[in-house]
């Protein structure tokens, strides 16, 4: 059943016996107040207050079932345990190794990540509070955030001003990726003029951009073009998503990818990346740490761990090739080979297929043909 | 996600008539967010415990509170009923009792608002987790990358950062700022040998310690204790100890015999097994003891969010070839303070082949597949056509120089 759902019926359970206990309370101590005033009343119209008072205590008496409040409380409380045992322990404790962690270096990880983020103020404080030493590194990465952001920025408000000139200033660095952007950004401001209805203003726009890529893009200038004539109803252009890969969006995020590049740097913060493969891997890595009874310490004792903790392929930064047939990892002493049927295994593989003898011919496990260790090659990826 | 509506099923065609009862069953949870749901639960803990702890905590004092009013007010309307008091004294009791009742009253409101700031608070975390599907998951990663910094802030008391992050990020309903800056004074106290905010916090979260069996405020007046047999005031220590140790004296006996002795030694002592008590590094113990007392109580972990994180994800992503020379600069593992970090941890273990281009940069996939040149070398096919457009057929192994023609490359078969 639906986890999250069972901890919400469980919460509702709790509210819902408040509510009853609260109103049960409310009627008391009403009906209590009532009676107190009006055997007050009594009592200063002249009437005998004994008499008044055993009635005052009749009253009560009948009022304040005690027990009713009790039950009302009782019942409170059994739902409220029902929801601990809902909500269950913490299970974050078999992955908790107490590790070393340099709490400076970490402070100016994240100095670099709000900076980047574009969390100026939060970098500031950060840097105020932490007095991390902002050393010549720091104030490198901080001052390459606040340039790419005086790019960047202006985007959203769509104008491409400040980005066509950073990548006109760079463009021999940036070879063909300037181009490709230089187009994006061109095309997506002159889609912006002609939704605004500045027909002429767009066509001017264009006349001064366009040509320059007309020999790489001129398929998709003519269609820029075209799009004049659907000014008025510019949302039914046919295939108008195909004219920008990117968006705004995007591009803009291509572009500070390309300005980190240039200036080797990586593209994202890497205590981000680090984090976020970690919030990724985290559940497979408990459920492994729980089948296998591991206490606290030994998983990270283990040199490699047992299970494919899949990770997506954003955090693939290295080619890896895996036999399918021993499901092992590729290295330089196990390399993949190809047959000449084009299906690629590892050496060992290969070499246990055809029992070490390199003349002696073995099928291939994907295909009909067989081959010998000879014909094969080693590939390099 | 998938919705197999038994009922309805045949049915599309038939009209749906007034006489057909609204049957809405609830969608069969496909499992794999099923799965996703139950880790994501297990693993936020925290964020749910917290205002639950609080919730509970008030919902209980009000209880007691009411109680206690009630019978006490009901009791006095028996004594006055009982007694022969004259009029005048009677009508006084009464109307005092009415002012009580009134007291009463709003008491009940106010705690019943507050009550119900802290069930939305529940209820909004709640929510928050229950939100994360398929098309905001980088949304709601992003916002969880955030809490986990959040959470690193608070226990490295940078409050002012962890305040504006989590304003500038909408996420100031899903942390705890406040019992954390508690815990700060709690433990700064205690760091200046002043034992009173640590015993106040216990006295406000006495049921909870009491059900964990915790020694915490026992071993505070043992502190205190010692503090006084350090400033020599003998007298006043036994006083102390008459009040506040005995109580607990029973089931902790040999402790509190170990520590009465104390009263026979001067503080400078040698003798190693009372010199230890004296020393100021029990202040540290204590220290670390109310950090556990306190990650107990709102089932937090000890470790910071972020160091779980952390080890985790460079699991993950360590491979050998995070460790080669020319490694690319996106790879974490890139960093020698992170090289060092995942030196203790386990290598990560892939079950798929995935190749990455080394000119592109970009999978390797069937859309995409890998070629091969006549010396063994790999690159995916979009950045090799592309070169091949450019340069009339021919393409150049970018890693050997090797020229050949387009057509000489052969596709290979990676599974």
């Amino acid at each position: 059943m639906d986890p999250i759902a069972t901890v919400k019926d469980g919460f509702n359970q709790v509210a819902k016996r408040q509510k009853h206990y609260h109103t049960i309370s409310q009627a008391v101590t009403d009906g209590a107040f009532e009676g107190f005033v009006e055997s007050l009343v009594q009592i200063l119209t002249k009437n005998d207050p004994k008499t008044v008072l055993t009635e005052l205590k009749l009253k009560l008496d009948s009022l304040l079932p005690i027990n009713h409040l009790q039950e009302s409380q009782k019942e409170t409380n059994t739902s409220l345990t029902k929801f601990e045992k809902v909500l269950g322990k913490s299970d974050m404790f078999p992955a908790s190794r107490s590790i070393d962690l340099d709490h400076q270096l970490v402070d100016k990880m994240l100095v670099e990540y709000f900076y980047r983020q574009g969390l100026f103020e939060v970098g500031e404080l950060l840097i105020k509070e932490a007095e991390v030493e902002v050393d010549d590194q720091l104030s490198e990465a901080i001052a390459r955030s606040l340039e790419i952001r005086r790019v960047t920025e202006p985007l959203k408000e769509k104008d491409t001003e400040p980005a066509m000139r950073w990548i006109s200033e760079n463009r021999e660095n940036l070879k063909e990726e300037a181009s490709k952007l230089e187009m994006e950004l061109v095309s997506l401001k002159y889609w912006e003029m002609l939704r605004q209805r500045k027909r002429s203003e767009a066509l001017r726009f264009a006349r001064a951009h366009f040509p320059k890529f007309a020999s790489l893009h001129s398929v998709k200038i003519r269609k820029l073009i075209v799009a004049l004539l659907w000014v008025r109803d510019l949302e039914n252009y046919p295939h108008s998503e195909e004219l920008f890969p990117l968006g705004w969006d995007k591009a803009s995020r291509e572009l500070t990818k390309q300005y980190y590049n240039l200036h080797g740097q990586p593209s994202s913060s890497l205590l981000a990346v680090a984090l976020s493969a970690g919030v990724e891997s985290l559940p497979r890595l408990l459920k492994l740490v729980r089948v296998m009874g591991l206490e606290n310490e030994e998983w990270g004792e283990m040199k490699q761990l047992p299970v494919d903790l899949e990770l997506g392929d954003e955090f693939r930064f290295h080619s890896v090739f895996v036999c399918p047939v021993s499901r092992e990892q590729s290295d330089e002493y196990n390399p993949p080979m190809m047959m000449p049927c084009r299906h690629v295994l590892c050496k060992e593989t290969i070499l246990r297929l055809c029992k070490c003898c390199s003349t002696r011919r073995f099928k291939c496990p994907y295909c009909p043909a067989y081959t010998t260790a000879a014909a094969c090659r080693q590939l390099y990826i | 996600m998938e919705i197999d509506d038994p009922v309805t099923n045949g049915n599309t065609d038939a009209v749906m008539t007034e006489s057909t009862p609204p049957f809405t069953p609830s969608p069969p949870v496909p499992a794999s967010r099923l799965s996703q749901l139950t880790e994501s639960l297990k693993l936020e803990h925290q964020l749910l415990r917290v205002p639950f702890e609080h919730y509970k905590k008030t919902i209980r004092a009000n209880h007691r509170y009411l109680e206690k009013e009630v019978t006490s007010v009901v009791s006095s309307v028996g004594d006055l009923a009982d007694n022969n008091w004259s009029k005048d004294v009677t009508v006084s009791r009464l109307t005092s009792l009415v002012s009580r009742l009134q007291g009463l009253k709003r008491k009940l409101e106010e705690g019943s608002n507050v009550e119900n700031l802290q069930a939305q608070r529940c209820r909004a975390r709640i929510d928050h987790l229950d939100s994360a599907d398929a098309e905001n998951i980088t949304e709601w990663n992003n916002t969880k990358l955030k809490r986990i910094l959040v959470d690193y802030m608070l226990r490295m008391s940078y409050f002012e950062t962890a305040s504006k992050l989590s304003e500038s990020c909408n996420i100031l309903d899903l942390v705890d700022i406040d019992i954390f800056r508690e815990a700060k004074k709690v433990i700064d106290a205690l760091k200046r040998r002043e034992v009173a905010p640590a015993l106040a916090w216990c006295a406000d979260n006495k049921t909870r310690l009491k059900k964990s069996k915790s020694k915490f405020e026992f071993q505070l007046r043992l502190q205190e204790f010692i503090e006084l047999v350090r400033a020599d005031s003998y007298k006043q220590a036994i006083h102390y100890a008459r009040k506040h140790l005995t109580p607990c004296g029973a089931t902790h006996m040999d402790e509190l015999q170990r520590v009465l002795a104390t009263l026979a030694f001067k503080s400078t002592t040698e003798c190693t097994k009372y010199k230890v008590l004296f020393e100021l590094g029990q202040w540290d113990i204590l220290v670390h003891q109310f950090k556990q007392e306190f990650c107990k109580l709102y089932g937090m972990t000890m470790e910071t969010l972020l160091n779980i994180y952390l080890q985790a994800g460079l699991s993950a992503l360590k491979t050998p070839y995070g460790f080669e020379e020319g490694c690319t600069k996106e790879d974490p593992l890139s960093q020698e303070s992170f090289r060092k970090l995942a030196l203790p941890l386990p290598y990560s273990k892939q079950e798929h082949s995935k190749l990455v281009c080394y000119i592109s940069k970009e999978l390797m996939d069937t859309e995409n597949p890998p070629l091969v040149f006549p010396n063994g070398y790999v690159y995916s096919t979009k950045p090799l056509k592309e070169m091949a457009d450019k340069n009339g057929g021919e393409v150049k192994c970018p890693r050997t120089g090797l020229v050949c023609n387009y057509t000489d490359l052969v596709k290979a078969y990676i599974s």
